[in-house]
């Protein structure tokens, strides 16, 4: 339980976060989301103390929780697509077949 | 497998396509026993579609230091300047683009465009 958690712990922990940040249909909020993971994750990149490291991989697997939630939650709504968001998402979709 | 059957088949499906099924086995006759074609997905993208579209989503990923030129050989580390947490976040870009789905094993090892194509490559679910 209180063992630090490794490097690739937390690189998994960051990959999940983009994951479902990106899910949201919502720009405003998927901007948000993968803005903020971003600057959570560096800002903390240079913590070495162990005990802090536990708190906060322990806050962000909290946050996770609530950012699949919500992420799963948007996807129940459908939003207009804003003038900032390009029409076609993936030009890969488009290509042919 | 499949594939080599659609090829094979593809001439008698196309003159075919208009007709029924039943029509289409009578069709074939009976001196040949041939098995229903059965069409499962487009072909898989070859490699240079893929280093291209590799390539695509790096120069859209907006914290590429070098966005001036994306080769097979560029390294995410040592040539785009991009930090353990950027490489992740891209990998994410790069599944998405795909639809697959990279294991954490893998993942790790991916430290170039070169292998992350490979990787693709050899992945069959990517399309």
């Amino acid at each position: 339980m209180s063992a630090t958690p490794t490097r690739g712990q937390v690189l998994k922990l960051y990959k999940q976060f983009m994951k479902n940040a990106r899910q949201f249909n919502d720009y405003n909020f998927r901007e948000y989301f993968i803005r903020r993971a971003r600057i959570g994750f560096k800002e903390n990149k240079d913590v070495h103390d162990s005990q802090k490291l536990n708190t906060l991989f322990k806050e962000a697997q909290r946050d996770l929780g609530v950012l699949k939630r919500q992420s799963v939650l948007s996807q129940m709504y459908t939003f207009d697509k804003l003038v900032v968001e390009p029409l076609i998402k993936s030009h890969g979709h488009s290509r042919g077949l | 497998m499949f594939r080599t059957t659609l090829r094979a088949a593809s001439p008698i499906a196309s003159r075919a396509i208009s007709r029924p099924l039943v029509a289409k086995s009578a069709f074939i006759g009976a001196s040949k026993f041939v098995a229903p074609i059965r069409f499962y997905t487009a072909a898989p993208v070859d490699k240079k579609e893929i280093t291209s579209r590799v390539i695509d989503v790096i120069k859209a990923f907006d914290k590429t230091a070098a966005s001036s030129e994306v080769t097979g050989q560029t390294y995410f580390h040592k040539d785009l300047g991009l930090d353990s947490l950027d490489t992740v976040e891209l990998l994410v870009a790069i599944e998405e683009e795909f639809d697959i789905e990279i294991p954490d094993k893998v993942a790790d090892d991916l430290k170039s465009v070169g292998e992350t194509v490979d990787y693709i490559a050899s992945n069959p679910e990517a399309n």
